[in-house]
């Protein structure tokens, strides 16, 4: 009975540790700049709305979050489409090189982003797609598609070949099959490569913000304009970080199941 | 049938009735551009050196030259400042209803503005049809040939969509953005100086100065050398000590390993010691950077070259700025940056600052800071810059920050003329008064001059002052000896903070600065990128030949603590009036 009270303890504390940066950034967010800067205080002592109105009320701050949450979807979105049949293709057959081919995909993701950028860059405009949020999505394609791949080849693996084979029998047409038997059986494994992709995406700053100007460019290129020659606006930054921590809590509230499933199955 | 007979006649009718609604519609849409003016004037850019005529005569001109333009989407990118903040959500959206042309003003963070600007000079590709640029980068714009010069586009291609009241010569900041081969590169949109900053209620106790004059024998005011400033550094930080029980400072500056330790060295503070030649806006042919130039072509960087950056005095004054930041400034301030010790000195405990920018008059004057009065009027004070001992008359004394509208020859021709059209109305005479009020960073010699700004005066603590004063074009950007910008800024940094870290002395840190300067132009020879100008390196020779010929780079002194000076702040303002005479 102690021995629990104490290990509930102990992790109390720990949870409380992991959540401070969190916590102090909400608290920045409602506190005046000055309030900030001039002392140091547990709790907003002027709460304030003023940082939040300031991202909400002008459009050119909310876009940033449409722009990024669109891109993220649709890359999402492709990168599920493409790497299902792919690991299907590298768990059940065998072909010349499959293995290195296997191999050079997930070494794709060894590639720091920014050797990628000009590139891509170049790329992008020369074919009209620059500044557009399909161009984000394809760029982060490359970095999603192998770990989607490698997490759903695994999961795949690990579904018995007989399956496929009963329904085969059964009179199942393959896309009936891959659609009404095989994806509900490796559904966790599905959740997981979209937290991944998620994530990723959601994150990743450079190539969004390279590949953008005005129309397709994500939240955490906005975010640099707290930053000025007339110092920084904390207040208003803290509010755009708790707002893009959202859709990510909302994420993994979703997938959480799949997520711990996952784990479980250990091929993450 | 029936129903077919009538058919006709109800065409006709609907017809009928389309084409009058589409008359009508013309012609309102003939006057909602000049509705629009009349509603921006009226209610938006007020006051303003114009009258209210004069204005919508202006902005007529812009409806009408910017007719073949209209329904055009255009984008423009600037640094995040009150000043462009008002442009992006005030004057672009004016812009869009009195023209047409619809603009977004883009803001981000000043170093990814030059990121893009530097992938769209280098993949010749657009990204933005118009950038606001410091003029800094003009060495860079007029070497590399990828700036459409707007001297040039004004008696070209721009010819028709040039504003017949620009007014060019009522700008403050042309000389800053015209380049040697005589072209004006860029049009100033904002500018902020970088001046010294002071507790203006504390230098004026009774006590403080009594104790100041018996302590060092001077009377406590202004600090006209490093002497003085030094002196009262010391007396504030070690010998008062607290005020009213606070603990005070005499000094702020900061000191962390971050591009920003970079800024205040090529800003200024080799120039306000003294490290270059005469001459104004820049120091020729030695400039502030410590970059010999011999007929525009950068020859070196190092003393041995004929330079001067790693010359006594920029070793002098690197050593001073470590031993006062450790010695005079608060503890913390070793681990700051820029923009985390810009409001340091608005929480009432720092007396004086040496170089400070402008840009943090608005964010100094709010109410409630321990720094103003209850009235609103600032304790505090600008005032021109102390200078180093190497430092001698006819030379630049200080930074300033001019932000400027460049466009680019890899922007498609009817892009950049929309933008063109915004650049020169978000600086015309209609709507920048009122933009100056927001924002504080004057740009026309007209503004400064007007009405508007002496009733605003007493609220921005010596601003209007200086910059009515012909003094300040003491306070100058990076000129034009600097070959490229963005390569060799980025090298400062991390050779200063290996002395704030300690690691290497000043003559050690700045030989390696100026070495890898060098080293950077020397590739940019040797690539042969640029159009004119490019650097040509001298061979290196002893330091002693170039030590004992004429100007910078200067011997070292005798005596680099020569007594200190000071002035009374009211007289100070005097000595402005007077630099015009000198």
């Amino acid at each position: 009975m102690t021995h629990s009270k104490r290990r509930g303890f102990g992790i109390t504390f720990y949870i409380l540790l992991l959540l401070l940066p969190i916590y102090w950034l909400l608290n920045m967010s409602f506190k005046t700049n000055q309030e900030i800067l001039s002392s140091l205080t547990l709790w907003p002592q002027n709460f304030t709305f003023h940082n939040y109105a300031v991202i909400f009320t002008d459009p050119s701050w909310y876009d940033g979050y449409i722009n990024s949450m669109i891109y993220v979807s649709i890359n999402v979105v492709i990168t599920l489409l493409v790497s299902l049949p792919a690991a299907y293709a590298f768990s059940r057959y065998k072909f010349v090189g499959d293995k290195h081919l296997f191999f050079w995909l997930l070494s794709n993701r060894m590639a720091p982003p920014a050797v990628f950028l000009l590139p891509f860059f170049q790329l992008y405009s020369s074919i009209g797609l620059f500044d557009t949020h399909i161009a984000v999505a394809l760029a982060h394609c490359l970095f999603n598609v192998p770990l989607a791949v490698w997490i759903l080849e695994g999961f795949i693996s690990g579904v018995p070949r007989e399956y496929d084979e009963m329904a085969y029998i059964d009179g199942y047409s393959f896309p009936r099959f891959f659609i009404k038997i095989f994806i509900p059986m490796i559904r966790s494994g599905i959740g997981v490569s979209a937290f991944f992709a998620f994530m990723f995406s959601w994150v990743e700053l450079l190539l969004a913000r390279t590949l953008t100007s005005v129309d397709a460019q994500p939240i955490g290129a906005i975010m640099t304009r707290t930053v000025g020659a007339s110092g920084i606006d904390w207040g208003v930054l803290a509010a755009a970080g708790v707002l893009t921590i959202i859709p990510g809590l909302l994420v993994v509230w979703f997938v959480r199941n799949h997520v711990a499933t996952g784990f479980a199955l250990g091929r993450v | 049938m029936l129903k077919n007979k009538n058919t006709p006649q109800t065409l006709m009718l609907s017809a009928a009735v389309g084409l009058l609604s589409l008359g009508l519609s013309l012609q309102a849409s003939a006057d909602q551009y000049s509705d629009a003016a009349k509603k921006w004037v009226d209610n938006e850019f007020q006051p303003s050196t114009l009258t209210k005529e004069q204005q919508l005569k202006e902005m007529a001109w812009y409806t009408e030259a910017a007719k073949p333009f209209r329904g055009m989407e255009i984008n423009v990118v600037s640094e995040t400042l009150a000043t462009h903040e008002y442009e992006s959500n005030t004057l672009a959206k004016a812009f869009t209803e009195i023209t047409g042309i619809k603009v977004t003003h883009n803001l981000i963070q000043e170093g990814d503005v030059i990121e893009k600007l530097q992938t769209q000079m280098q993949s010749g590709r657009n990204i933005y049809d118009a950038y606001v640029n410091d003029s800094d980068l003009i060495g860079t714009h007029f070497r590399y040939g990828k700036v459409v010069p707007i001297s040039d586009m004004i008696k070209g291609d721009a010819k028709d969509v040039t504003s017949p009241t620009l007014d060019l010569d009522d700008f403050i900041g042309l000389e800053f953005t015209t380049a040697p081969d005589g072209k004006v590169y860029q049009l100033p949109d904002q500018q902020f100086a970088n001046l010294y900053w002071f507790r203006a209620d504390w230098f004026e106790r009774d006590d403080l100065k009594k104790k100041f004059k018996d302590i060092y024998g001077y009377e406590l005011g202004v600090p006209v050398n490093w002497s003085a400033y030094e002196d009262i550094a010391e007396f504030f930080s070690d010998k008062v000590k607290t005020i009213d029980g606070k603990r005070v400072y005499g000094h702020m500056d900061y000191g962390k390993k971050d591009p920003s330790l970079g800024w205040r060295f090529t800003d200024a503070w080799f120039s306000m010691a003294g490290e270059g030649d005469k001459g104004l806006p820049n120091g020729l042919p030695v400039d502030e950077w410590g970059i010999r130039v011999e007929d525009c072509h950068p020859v070196g960087s190092s003393v041995t070259r004929g330079g001067a950056v790693n010359g006594p005095a920029a070793v002098y004054a690197t050593r001073k700025y470590k031993e006062w930041l450790e010695k005079y400034a608060p503890p913390e301030a070793q681990g700051m940056t820029f923009s985390e010790a810009g409001p340091v000195p608005a929480q009432g405990n720092v007396a004086q600052q040496i170089f400070w920018y402008t840009a943090f008059t608005s964010s100094m004057t709010k109410d409630g800071l321990p720094v103003v009065n209850e009235d609103g009027t600032p304790k505090w004070r600008m005032a021109p810059s102390p200078h180093g001992p190497y430092w001698e008359k006819g030379m630049k004394l200080g930074y300033q920050d001019v932000g400027s509208w460049t466009f680019m020859k890899s922007t498609p021709e009817k892009r950049r003329l929309a933008a063109w059209l915004y650049a020169q109305f978000t600086t015309s005479k209609t709507v920048s008064l009122k933009k100056t009020l927001v924002g504080l960073t004057p740009i026309r010699e007209s503004d400064i001059n007007s009405e508007a700004m002496t009733e605003a005066a007493p609220k921005l603590g010596g601003l209007v002052e200086f910059y009515r004063s012909p003094a300040r074009v003491q306070w100058s950007p990076t000129g034009t000896n600097v070959p490229d910008y963005p390569k060799l800024a980025q090298l400062w940094w991390q050779y200063i903070s290996q002395v704030t870290s300690g690691e290497k002395t000043p003559q050690q840190a700045l030989d390696g600065l100026a070495e890898a300067q060098d080293n950077i132009m020397m590739r940019l020879e040797r690539a042969n990128v640029m159009a004119t100008c490019g650097p040509k390196l001298n061979e290196p020779r002893d330091a002693s030949y170039w030590l004992n010929q004429p100007g910078a780079p200067k011997p070292k002194l005798e005596n680099e603590k020569p007594k200190g000076e000071t002035v009374p702040y009211q007289e100070l303002l005097k000595s402005w009036e007077e630099a015009e005479k000198s």
